[in-house]
């Protein structure tokens, strides 16, 4: 698909906003289990990890081939993050932290859409004349 | 599968849930903090605790957050002299339920922070799923 493309950029821009919600959900499972006895905190894998990842998709001969693969970077591996403390029925969430980073997703979410809508612009400026 | 934006959303929801349990479960000890036996000797009111557990939602692959089981504390009860009282017992001591007023404040307020924090993420996650939307809006 990506050889196909020829501006490369919207495929990427539509990895990163995956890549980003999937983060927003692993920031809002540790919040919300902020309580929860021996919960350990999550985090994803980080984005160019994701990227570098290579994926064999099947070839389809046939029009009639449905594809087997899903949307691409599901749940990027969970890491284990270090946490600032841990309390002692065995919860490492900081509220503080993952509050941060959902602000750092929030930030570079609205930055990968105006990304897109400014080069979205500058293709329609190009197809329109 | 569902949508990765709106996952979440239903991630925050169960933690806001899970928080409001926890905030009726101290506004209840709260309230029964005099509540006696009426029987001679009787068990007076025994504080309630909340227990939560994550549990792996199928359907978006993420651990959400429910209330496990709503337990009873097992601490001593307070005794205290009061003869003339229904509930006491026979060398005239009332037993009084083992409700701490000061941890209920602490908990309360732990729960009050954490709500806060799931009220952030939902907000943050609408204005992810806006932004995208926004995409589609002609300039």
């Amino acid at each position: 698909m990506r050889a196909v493309q020829p501006v490369y950029l919207f495929d990427l821009a539509f990895q990163r906003s995956q890549w980003l919600s999937v983060r927003q959900t692993a920031v809002a499972d540790n919040v919300a289990n902020a309580n929860t006895p021996n919960y350990r905190a999550k985090d994803v894998e980080p984005f160019s990890a994701t990227l570098d990842k290579t994926e064999l998709a099947m070839v389809a001969t046939n029009p009639g081939h449905l594809s087997l693969e899903g949307p691409p970077v599901r749940a990027s591996a969970v890491q284990a993050p270090r946490s600032w403390d841990i309390t002692s029925h065995g919860n490492d969430v900081s509220i503080e932290k993952e509050l941060i980073k959902a602000g750092e997703v929030s930030r570079d979410y609205s930055l990968n859409v105006s990304i897109v809508k400014t080069f979205h612009r500058m293709w329609m400026a190009s197809v329109k004349g | 599968m569902i949508d990765p934006l709106t996952a979440p959303l239903r991630v925050a929801a169960a933690g806001l849930e899970a928080q409001t349990t926890r905030m009726r479960v101290v506004s209840e000890n709260l309230a029964n903090a005099q509540s006696t036996g009426d029987t001679p000797g009787a068990d007076p009111y025994q504080r309630k605790t909340v227990m939560f557990s994550s549990v792996l939602d199928q359907a978006s692959g993420t651990s959400l957050v429910k209330v496990d089981r709503i337990g009873r504390d097992k601490t001593p009860f307070r005794v205290e002299y009061d003869p003339d009282h229904p509930a006491a017992d026979k060398s005239g001591y009332v037993k009084l339920p083992n409700v701490n007023m000061l941890v209920e404040m602490a908990d309360m307020r732990e729960a009050n922070r954490s709500y806060e924090a799931d009220l952030q993420i939902v907000k943050q996650s609408r204005q992810m799923i806006s932004m995208t939307i926004d995409l589609l809006r002609s300039t």
